[in-house]
């Protein structure tokens, strides 16, 4: 008897398909299924093995200079601190930029595909490709994925011809408009302070500094979250990179130690 | 995570000459959110005579209450102070007495004997001693504080030198640990003194 695996195929196109835009460039990856007799159980574990690793925060609003965008950079298995320098904000051209929470592997990946994508749209084209449409892109190509346990929770900034653009995107295939977004675990930490200083008639710097202090409580309240607050900010002309703090110097910096007057130093003992 | 890991510890005794250290971190969490950066985990049983208990945060306190009762009786009947070697046993039958429904607690207690001896041990949450002549660590930060000790330990160090060894092994290992850290308590007993500091840690 034959089995119906027509359920199994990735709705992804494969290779060599064309589409106009794209013929001859592979469109999106195609990835081998694996061999098991129990698929269900399989992917299960699969999607275990990467839920817990939203183990981070990042943020990102729109204000009056276009798009502040910012992130820790820590990496945890479960408890253990694998790394304190990720990198969390991924470049995808001069004039984009994306966040990485969920699995590591993924957001890269996907990040490069994007960039990739925008290239050829530039190419074929003769202009930039929009926030909107970037956005989607990424989209469409994680909708193509549910249920198949990637873990993205990215949002796309960027300048375009209408002005600066925020889009949240993630892996069960959602995308939302939006002008201030924060991802992973230390996300309440970091819309407390957020939502409480945000004005949209803010300076640059003030702007970097919002950012960076609702990144630093964020650390500071959530376990997942720490090392280094990085800033970057996306104006008219493209990206900058605005700062890169150590968070454990940072909160020395906004809550000094003040050495109190000591009543009692040292607690004598008689001796034995 | 497992219950251990639910309020997050990191705890380490360390041995030197005629003296002792134990030092403990400070944060108290509900599994990654952090409630506390103040949480006292080592208590002073006598003069020379310290016990931290790691693990999870409502057992260790009530664990140390009833070794408080526990010890004041003995001291009324006794006229004296409980020895550490006595006290560690006081303890293991405490834990072991709850074989079935355990205290998820493990202990590390620290003192000096007779002749001024340094005396250390650590147990599991049913009371398995595990003495040692150099250091014991417990807490989610365990293993990182196994392989941070069993580098920096050099035997028959004096107080100071003692200190540094164990806020370094301390501080490198909770970096490691997202569950425990935000400062750190260490207490350095001599026959003569005790030595209480509060370390400046990162706080993330």
């Amino acid at each position: 008897m034959k089995l119906d695996l027509s359920g199994l195929e990735s709705t992804v196109p494969h290779f060599g398909t064309s589409d106009g835009l794209s013929h001859g460039f592979p469109t999106a990856p195609s990835f081998d299924l694996p061999i098991t007799g129990d698929f269900d159980g399989f992917q299960k574990e699969a999607i275990q093995m990467v839920k817990p690793a939203k183990g981070t925060t990042t943020l990102a609003f729109i204000f009056k200079e276009g798009v502040m965008v910012a992130a820790d950079s820590r990496a945890s298995m479960g408890g253990y601190i694998s790394s304190q320098s990720v990198k969390k904000i991924i470049e995808i051209n001069p004039h984009m930029l994306g966040t990485m929470a969920g699995g590591a592997a993924d957001c890269q990946f996907w990040h490069r595909n994007l960039g990739i994508k925008c290239r050829l749209h530039e190419l074929a084209n003769k202009r930039r490709i929009s926030v909107t449409g970037a956005s989607k892109l990424l989209a469409n190509i994680l909708y193509s994925y549910r249920g198949m346990g990637l873990s993205v929770g990215t949002m796309i900034a960027g300048w375009d011809e209408t002005g600066p653009g925020l889009y949240y995107v993630d892996s069960e295939g959602g995308r939302l408009k939006g002008t201030r977004f924060s991802v992973g675990s230390g996300s309440p930490y970091a819309y407390g302070v957020l939502d409480s200083g945000y004005r949209f008639d803010m300076s640059v710097e003030e702007a970097a500094e919002l950012a960076r202090r609702s990144i630093y409580h964020a650390t500071f309240r959530d376990g997942a979250s720490g090392g280094v607050a990085s800033v970057y900010h996306v104006g008219p002309n493209g990206w900058t990179k605005m700062s890169g703090d150590d968070v454990g110097e940072l909160h020395y910096k906004y809550y000094p130690v003040t050495p109190s007057t000591v009543e009692q130093e040292m607690g004598e003992v008689s001796g034995a | 995570m497992s219950i251990f890991e639910y309020n997050g510890s990191a705890l380490v005794a360390m041995v030197g000459k005629n003296c002792f250290a134990i030092a403990s971190d400070r944060r108290l969490g509900v599994q990654l959110q952090t409630i506390a950066t103040d949480f006292q985990r080592i208590y002073q049983i006598h003069d020379r005579l310290f016990i931290g208990i790691s693990g999870l945060a409502t057992d260790a306190q009530t664990l140390y209450q009833r070794l408080v009762f526990r010890h004041k009786l003995y001291e009324l009947r006794e006229e004296r102070d409980m020895k550490p070697e006595t006290f560690a046993s006081l303890v293991s039958a405490i834990l072991y007495e709850k074989r079935f429904g355990p205290y998820f607690c493990q202990p590390v207690i620290a003192g000096l004997g007779d002749d001024d001896k340094p005396f250390i041990c650590t147990m599991d949450a049913i009371g398995a001693k595990e003495l040692a002549k150099d250091f014991v660590v417990a807490g989610s930060a365990s293993e990182s504080l196994y392989g941070a000790c069993e580098a920096m330990f050099k035997p028959d160090m004096e107080p100071e030198e003692l200190f540094e060894t164990v806020s370094q092994a301390l501080q490198a290992s909770v970096d490691r640990d997202c569950l425990s850290g935000w400062g750190g308590h260490v207490y350095v007993v001599t026959p003569t003194e005790v030595k209480e500091r509060i370390l400046k840690g990162r706080m993330d």
